[in-house]
């Protein structure tokens, strides 16, 4: 193995290749305060990229509520369970990846779900930590939570389903880092499914081969966002591309959140993939719970949210406001721009959306405009 | 009159009763020979002969002296199979003027033939360096500038070939399906553009990976060049044909006589069991090293 460079875990670490980065990162940030498990994400997809055969059980979306939902079911627990997980010093973590943890005669740490691991999509759903009794009411902080977890492929820095392929079949693009299943060279052996500690790899069992997320890169390489992000009713997601650490720059919507004001963390950085869907955390949820899940940032990027300047509020509200990848953007007064390269600006925001008051009687016109009787 | 009184039919019942004896005779010399079949060889002996049966329960097979190979879990490369399986695997081999064909029989409780999430198919190989010689290549998989060639055959394939339907509830009969787009009313049942629809939504199909779907054949011609390199032999040529046993499983796979193989002629074979309950697939499987395969004209 060798040795390669991990921001997210402040150290090095082993991995199968060496580390190679591509000339762009493909990256997404993820409100998940804002979801509210509509599913229209993991449909947009369904219908975009899966509707074929041997693809009805495919969720290269998918939203579950956790802490119980899980699709495929426990793919999170299962590999926690078996990780000689340690704990963090600062931003550095001291126990070992997936990649170091390794049992001889394999390639990474990691399990096989079954074919009934996948029959349960939405096992879980709005399920609370705690029971909730009657008479019961939310005061706060919530003694019973729950949050949405929407999830795609995080086209790791350092992918596992790639470090698992004995053959090479699958491959990151230098141009764009996406991570892709090569469909010519894949011969259905399933080690990526089995290798990725996300379970964001699946097998087709009418074509044989595996298949996963692409990051919708025929609309990315047009520079536009990927169906789960333009049709989330939510406005959830920004895409975008994400720098180094210390290339990062604040005029670039994903280094701003990830880099300069750290309010999105990637998910269970532990594993040592450098994951690049970042997460701002939930309100709301016991901190062991999201230090787990998002590692040692998770309390200051709250404090960061909770207390949104200007600047913050503002590029919050551009997620969702277009279509095309904004990657820059910039903030005069009460109006955000989403930019592209070249500066050239492709939407414009208001800090707050001007009020307009309908009123229920229609005096011009003598019509009542209340819906319901 | 009885038969035995006439004078005249004395020597007629002398011979009846040398005839009986003769029969009994080959009988029991038949018998013996079944009870006692050739020892196994220490290498495979291809005897040759004018036809290659494909059925592995034709009865020339039974000619063909068999080789039991010791099988060894791969070991060698990531991923590794950590837990023996298959322990063995019996081989019969016959060969025409430009054809050789392989009898592989091995024991298997279970028939893995639904691929699917979490499942595998059970698999057999045969591998011959790309031309005979006694020096070949390395066994795991070849090396680069000397190939081996390989003829692969899966269970699924196999009962694909055998007539099983197409559709994921022939793999999961419990599944329900709203509705595929290459279903949606405006495309013609069995046009070209309902064609073209499926294959939208089957990558590796419109790639031209041929991995699952209808198959005319249960097995693939591969060419490798070192562990990771194998790929699809610009056209497969070899037959092959599976069948379950009692307890296991016994293929038939047929291939061109590989280059410089002559009648008498000597190079090296290696086989790879794959057993779907273990989870084989690809690197992770049962295989041999090199094994002599010898030509042997039919005595």
């Amino acid at each position: 193995m060798a040795r390669v460079y991990n921001w997210q875990i402040g150290r090095e670490m082993s991995y199968w290749y060496p580390e190679s980065r591509p000339r762009k990162q493909f990256a997404a940030v993820f409100d998940t305060n804002k979801c509210i498990a509509c599913q229209t994400c993991t449909l947009a997809c369904k219908t975009t990229w899966t509707s074929g055969k041997g693809q009805e059980y495919m969720l290269w979306n998918n939203v579950e509520t956790k802490p119980y939902g899980s699709y495929p079911l426990a793919w999170d627990l299962n590999l926690l369970d078996m990780l000689n997980a340690g704990s963090w010093n600062g931003g550095r973590y001291t126990g070992q990846t997936i990649f170091e943890s390794a049992p001889a005669g394999e390639r990474v740490l990691s399990w096989r779900p079954a074919s009934d691991d996948y029959a349960y999509p939405n096992v879980g759903e709005d399920d609370c930590a705690v029971g909730v009794d009657g008479g019961a009411s939310f005061s706060l902080p919530h003694m019973a939570w729950f949050f949405y977890l929407a999830r795609i492929c995080n086209h790791c820095t350092y992918p596992a389903c790639l470090a698992s392929c004995p053959r090479g079949s699958i491959y990151k693009r230098p141009e764009d880092g996406i991570v892709l299943v090569d469909q010519g060279r894949c011969r259905g052996y399933q080690e990526c499914v089995k290798g990725c500690p996300y379970k964001k790899v699946y097998f087709n069992p009418m074509t044989g081969t595996s298949e996963k997320c692409i990051a919708c890169f025929p609309k990315m390489e047009m520079g536009l966002q990927p169906q789960c992000f333009v049709n989330c009713i939510g406005k959830i997601r920004m895409a975008g591309y994400i720098s180094r650490p210390e290339q990062a720059r604040p005029d670039n919507p994903i280094d701003y959140l990830v880099h300069v004001r750290k309010v999105a963390l990637p998910l269970y950085p532990q594993l040592g993939l450098e994951p690049n869907v970042y997460y701002i955390p939930p309100l709301n949820v016991p901190i062991p719970f999201l230090r787990q899940m998002f590692g040692p940032g998770v309390e200051a990027a709250l404090k960061v949210y909770r207390n949104a300047d200007a600047d913050l509020a503002g590029l919050l509200g551009l997620f969702g406001s277009t279509e095309s990848v904004m990657t820059k953007w910039a903030r005069r007064g009460d109006e955000v721009m989403g930019l592209d390269d070249s500066g050239r600006e492709l939407v414009r925001v208001p800090m707050r959306e001007p009020v307009f008051v309908r009123p229920w009687y229609d005096k011009a016109n003598n019509v009542f405009r209340v819906n319901c009787p | 009159m009885s038969f035995a009184s006439t004078a005249r039919s004395a020597p007629l019942v002398s011979a009846f009763r040398r005839t009986i004896w003769l029969v009994v005779v080959a009988v029991l010399a038949a018998g013996a020979s079944c009870r006692r079949p050739p020892a196994p060889t220490p290498e495979v002996l291809a005897l040759t002969t004018e036809a290659l049966p494909l059925d592995p329960a034709d009865g020339a097979w039974q000619r063909a002296p068999e080789h039991v190979a010791p099988l060894l879990p791969q070991d060698l490369v990531e991923p590794k199979l950590s837990k023996p399986s298959t322990p063995a695997v019996r081989v019969r081999a016959l060969a025409s003027a430009s054809q050789v064909a392989f009898r592989l029989e091995w024991i298997d409780a279970a028939a893995d033939d639904l691929p699917g999430a979490g499942r595998f198919p059970d698999g057999c190989a045969v591998q011959l360096p790309r031309s005979a010689s006694v020096d070949a290549p390395d066994p795991q998989m070849g090396e680069s500038g000397r190939p081996v060639e390989i003829v692969y055959w899966r269970a699924d394939w196999q009962a694909t070939v055998d007539g099983r339907d197409d559709t994921i509830q022939a793999l999961y009969p419990n599944a329900t399906v709203d509705h595929y787009p290459f279903e949606a009313r405006s495309l013609q049942p069995g046009s070209e553009a309902q064609r073209q629809m499926a294959r939208r939504y089957a990558p590796a199909d419109a790639a031209g990976n041929r991995r699952g779907g209808l198959r005319q054949s249960a097995v693939e011609d591969l060419v490798a060049e070192g562990p990771g390199t194998i790929a699809p032999a610009p056209s497969t040529t070899s037959r092959g044909r599976g069948v379950r046993t009692p307890n296991g499983w016994a293929v038939v796979l047929t291939r061109p006589l590989p280059n410089g193989l002559g009648p008498r002629g000597r190079t090296q074979i290696a086989f790879a069991i794959w057993e779907g309950s273990a989870q084989e697939a690809g690197a992770r499987k049962m295989r041999t090293g090199w094994v002599g395969l010898s030509m042997r004209e039919a005595p």
